[in-house]
């Protein structure tokens, strides 16, 4: 059962800021699902320690061209997966650069609008 | 004293250490690694874009098998518990049991891998010849339930693809109690032997502090404390009713790691015994009907740690968007601040002791 819970690009570092405790709750990872040819779905998914099946989920629809806040100060961890999404979806999020899987240059998105 | 040079020093792509191409670029203050900057997609496939385009949702279990060696069955698992998830039936609890039973001989002979390179790693060749040569006594009781010694494709959707027989439950019983004696002896090395206890003792420590900073998971969160474990945390399978417990550390450390790898085989021996001694009857395979319709995300206990499917579907044979969160690439910023203010010296070490699959990472 996922709870999930809709935010918005101005607000989601401050709902996760109040959610997230590091001794209760664990950041699965972030995750993009795409929705249309210009709206990507992206999640930020939370487990909590001990709890079974109890899975928290913020998610915000974004379109191709709007700016993703990062919440790395909050969850260390959620760089990597930031930098998943910016390659497989040509999104582009805070402090998150090209080139995990792609090359730095690539205009590739490969799960993103152009599908290469 | 004059200002201190920094050097910056490569660990792969390919490196003696590891057989598998990663890149840690380290900035070091004389021996101390003071940075780390890290390149870990070098073996990307685009297995998640071909599990929406070029498969349908009934071939994905054995396109995912294919993510990894090592944890094959935990991969195809996960993404079938989350189809079954979706799909109307239920699957015969004798079917669960032989999940459980391939998913925890897996996690024996990956956890005998591990340990066989971090003995290397210290310099004792004769260790990682032994324990590579005993885990062969598990790989073929996986030939002989799945057909395959590792890439087997023994789970479909609604069950798995083979019976077990009296004969195979002979060969388990025997087989398990030989790896248990071994494991005994290895327990032994790993706690008394200088190169495999001392030599790691403070050596690439993970606190239980930087742990719950970081989100680790698996073993290397286990060594540092952190009771996490999603066997316990999920009920797709019947972990409660097979012997399953918790291996802690306190440390974090490299010979902590190792020694909860070495509990965990044991734990996950005596699962196996007690699957063979009590599995109930029934069908292996139950007719699940439909397509998945909706969104679906399961969590598996990988041998590395918490491994994560999100799927979701249309009701139509192609699935809309497979997720896979892989245990190394969710540990990949916890190993980067493990490795600072460690020597360099220690960094083959380090990374062995991580039990890193970049086959899984880049996915």
């Amino acid at each position: 059962m996922i709870n999930k819970i809709e935010t918005s690009l101005k607000t989601v570092v401050e709902d996760i800021k109040n959610f997230y405790r590091k001794e209760q709750h664990h950041f699965l990872t972030l995750n993009g699902v795409k929705l249309d040819d210009e709206t990507t779905q992206v999640q930020w998914i939370f487990s909590t320690y001990g709890e079974v099946d109890d899975i928290t989920m913020f998610y915000v629809d974004v379109k191709q061209y709007e700016f993703i806040p990062s919440v790395v100060e909050i969850l260390p961890s959620a760089i990597i997966s930031q930098r998943e999404i910016v390659d497989m979806f040509g999104l582009d999020v805070e402090g998150s650069t090209k080139g995990l899987y792609l090359d730095e240059d690539s205009q590739q998105m490969p799960l993103g609008s152009c599908g290469i | 004293m004059g200002n201190k040079k920094i050097i910056n020093i490569p660990l792969g792509s390919q490196h003696i250490s590891l057989l598998e191409p990663v890149k840690f670029k380290f900035a070091c203050e004389n021996e101390k690694i003071i940075e780390v900057d890290s390149d870990v997609g070098f073996v990307h496939r685009g297995i998640e874009k071909a599990c929406t385009t070029k498969f349908k949702f009934d071939a994905v279990p054995y396109v995912v098998a294919r993510i990894c060696g090592l944890c094959a069955i935990t991969h195809s698992l996960c993404y079938t518990t989350a189809v079954e998830s979706l799909l109307e039936g239920e699957v015969t609890q004798k079917a669960k049991y032989l999940r459980i039973l391939l998913v925890e001989l897996d996690r024996i002979h990956s956890h005998m891998l591990c340990l066989s390179h971090t003995a290397e790693n210290a310099g004792f060749e004769a260790m990682f010849m032994q324990i590579m040569g005993d885990r062969e006594y598990v790989m073929d009781l996986q030939e002989k339930i799945s057909g395959n010694r590792i890439q087997f494709d023994y789970v479909s959707i609604g069950g798995v693809n083979r019976d077990i027989t009296t004969d195979i439950i002979k060969d388990i019983k025997t087989n398990l109690k030989i790896i248990k004696s071994k494991v005994d002896e290895y327990i032994d090395e790993f706690t008394n032997n200088w190169s495999l206890s001392l030599k790691f003792q403070d050596i690439g420590a993970l606190s239980l502090d930087e742990a719950y900073d970081y989100n680790a998971i698996g073993p290397l969160a286990r060594a540092a404390g952190l009771k996490t474990d999603v066997r316990s945390e999920t009920n797709y399978l019947p972990y409660d009713e097979v012997g399953y417990k918790m291996q802690l550390g306190t440390v974090g450390d490299i010979h902590s790691r190792n020694i909860v790898r070495l509990n965990e085989i044991l734990n996950s021996i005596e699962m196996c015994e007690n699957i063979v001694d009590g599995l109930p009857q029934g069908d292996i395979l139950t007719k699940l009907r439909g397509k998945p319709n909706g969104e679906a995300l399961v969590r598996l206990e990988a041998p590395r740690g918490e491994l994560m499917y999100y799927i979701k579907g249309e009701g139509k044979p192609l699935l809309n968007r497979v997720r896979i969160k892989t245990p190394t690439f969710a540990c990949i910023p916890a190993f980067m601040e493990v490795f600072k203010g460690s020597n360099y010296a220690d960094a083959p070490a380090i990374l062995a002791s991580f039990d890193p699959c970049m086959s899984c990472t880049a996915k």
